[in-house]
């Protein structure tokens, strides 16, 4: 009984936060999905996106969800940066070296944070009040995220299937050479979708912000949820990447019910290896 | 005038040179064809001719302008299109959507309707497959999905690369016919062949490549009737 009324406590908080895992796990698999790099950058990009709500609404009193605005915006200039400074040139290269190009971005931007900001921990101080259902409270900011994130995933799904960059995304995707040759620059579809990735890590770790205390290092344990999350729901499919996120959401609502948070961990990344194992594509992959 | 000029073109892969100062030129409004065995660098011809390789000398010049060193989707912007070997579609889309890719250049979208009732006469097929991923159709239908998107691009040149490849005679004698049907609305057509006979029989004009070299050109019935070819293409 005591389990029970456990798990309907941490259950809808898993799942809030469930849809925003999927958010921060949509832009790695966009990236992996378009270009077949893996964006070791993922993890501090999003505790950049954190500091942006940080800097946004201590320093400059901007409510957080405006405050996403530019904090996506500079989450894509931020993508296009470094897909021209340190992915174009090995993009054709074994994955090793885009492994150690965006390990090295990684690194950098770790690096310059610490010094920026230290390691110690940054709060956002954000309330936007919380209500009971059931025998549970739900915090504002973790319902604003989710529908947020839910928006986000509908955004890109429009825009993937409705419009003509988001074709060429797909087309660029599906055969580069072939959309070359039909007059799509596909150097320029390459980065625009690295900035998407960042934009969609930025945002995520935006959201984030405003329910958890982060630092510079924070980013690496949603890059880590994405992976699992990637391959739970197939890569490059952002409905895919939303409901992966939400059954690692749930499992982390379940769990800590039965057994120590410790286990947390334990149990997602056994579940990597088993899909990994089992099917390779994702749960939800196409092919 | 020459709508395209081929001057004297060197290219290869890494170490390996492939065309060793091959010339050809496209009249407008005529369908040329560019036959040969396998391996002799007809598609490494395309390929540097369209921007895919850089060429290590020599000049391409496409309606009287230098393109030698542009990149592929420029020139495709401008009007030189190719088709190219293995048909290259977009197999996780949908066939609409691979028609709409092949509009994607400026100059292709206001024409976007037309072209596409020109594709739906030409090839009913399409129209009825549609909504279908490109990756589900035969190897005759995607034969015709990766002409028709080309078509769709509204080139000036139109650079096919092994048109009948793989594909049942009947299939190939429908798609030699909507080649002629390209030249009457205007269309300059390059056609790469290895079935030199067909070939021949529809072009005004052919090159033989050999080795990397132009063997041999002329109007096509000439070649046709030339004792070499017809001893090495035509096992005649």
């Amino acid at each position: 009984m005591q389990q029970l009324s456990l798990l309907l406590a941490s259950l809808p908080d898993g799942i809030l936060l469930g849809f925003v895992y999927g958010l921060a796990a949509m832009g790695l698999t966009l990236i992996w999905g378009v270009m077949n790099v893996i964006n070791l950058s993922h993890g501090p990009i999003i505790a950049l996106g954190m500091f942006g709500t940080f800097f946004l609404f201590i320093r400059m009193g901007i409510n957080p969800y405006i405050g996403l605005i530019p904090v996506a915006g500079l989450g894509l200039l931020i993508g296009i940066v470094i897909y021209f400074v340190a992915v174009h040139r090995v993009i054709n290269a074994p994955h090793l070296s885009s492994l150690l190009a965006t390990f090295s971005v990684n690194m950098i931007i770790i690096g310059l944070g610490t010094a920026a900001f230290t390691t110690s921990p940054y709060n956002v101080d954000f309330n936007m009040g919380s209500f009971r259902l059931g025998s549970t409270t739900i915090l504002g900011t973790r319902l604003i995220a989710a529908l947020i994130a839910v928006l986000f995933t509908g955004g890109l799904y429009l825009f993937l299937y409705k419009t003509r960059p988001g074709r060429y995304i797909r087309a660029v995707t599906n055969n580069r050479a072939a959309a070359e040759l039909m007059g799509v620059p596909s150097t320029r579809i390459l980065a625009l979708s690295f900035g998407l990735g960042t934009m969609l890590a930025a945002v995520s770790g935006a959201l984030i912000a405003t329910f958890f205390p982060f630092n510079i290092l924070s980013g690496g344990s949603y890059e880590l949820k994405s992976f699992v999350i990637g391959v739970l729901g197939g890569l490059g499919n952002p409905i895919g990447a939303l409901l992966g996120g939400l059954i690692l959401g749930v499992l982390e609502g379940i769990i800590p019910a039965f057994l120590e948070t410790s286990w947390v961990p334990v149990i997602e990344f056994a579940l990597f290896v088993v899909i990994l194992l089992v099917r390779p594509k994702g749960l939800f992959g196409a092919k | 005038m020459a709508i395209l000029e081929v001057k004297d073109i060197s290219s290869g892969y890494g170490e390996v040179q492939i065309l060793w100062g091959s010339s050809l030129k496209l009249e407008k409004g005529k369908l040329t064809c560019l036959v040969g065995g396998n391996g002799v660098g007809k598609t490494t011809l395309l390929r540097t001719v369209m921007g895919l390789i850089r060429p290590w000398k020599g000049s391409i010049a496409f309606e009287g302008q230098d393109v030698s060193r542009l990149p592929a989707y420029t020139k495709a912007e401008m009007g030189l299109i190719l088709v190219p070997e293995g048909r290259q579609l977009f197999t996780d889309m949908s066939v609409y959507e691979n028609l709409e890719m092949g509009a994607s250049n400026k100059r292709a979208a206001p024409k976007f309707k037309d072209n596409l009732e020109r594709i739906h006469e030409m090839f009913p097929r399409l129209k009825e497959r549609e909504t279908q991923k490109a990756g589900t159709l035969s190897g005759g239908e995607q034969q015709m999905l990766a002409v028709a998107r080309g078509i769709m691009a509204d080139p000036d040149v139109l650079m096919i690369d092994e048109l009948s490849l793989g594909l049942a005679p009947v299939l190939v004698l429908d798609l030699f016919e909507s080649l002629k049907s390209l030249r009457e609305l205007g269309i300059t057509i390059l056609l790469v062949e290895q079935n030199v006979h067909m070939a021949l029989a529809i072009s005004d004009y052919g090159y033989v490549l050999s080795e990397g070299r132009i063997e041999l050109e002329g109007p096509a019935r000439d070649l046709i009737k030339n004792e070499h070819v017809r001893e090495a293409y035509l096992g005649l």
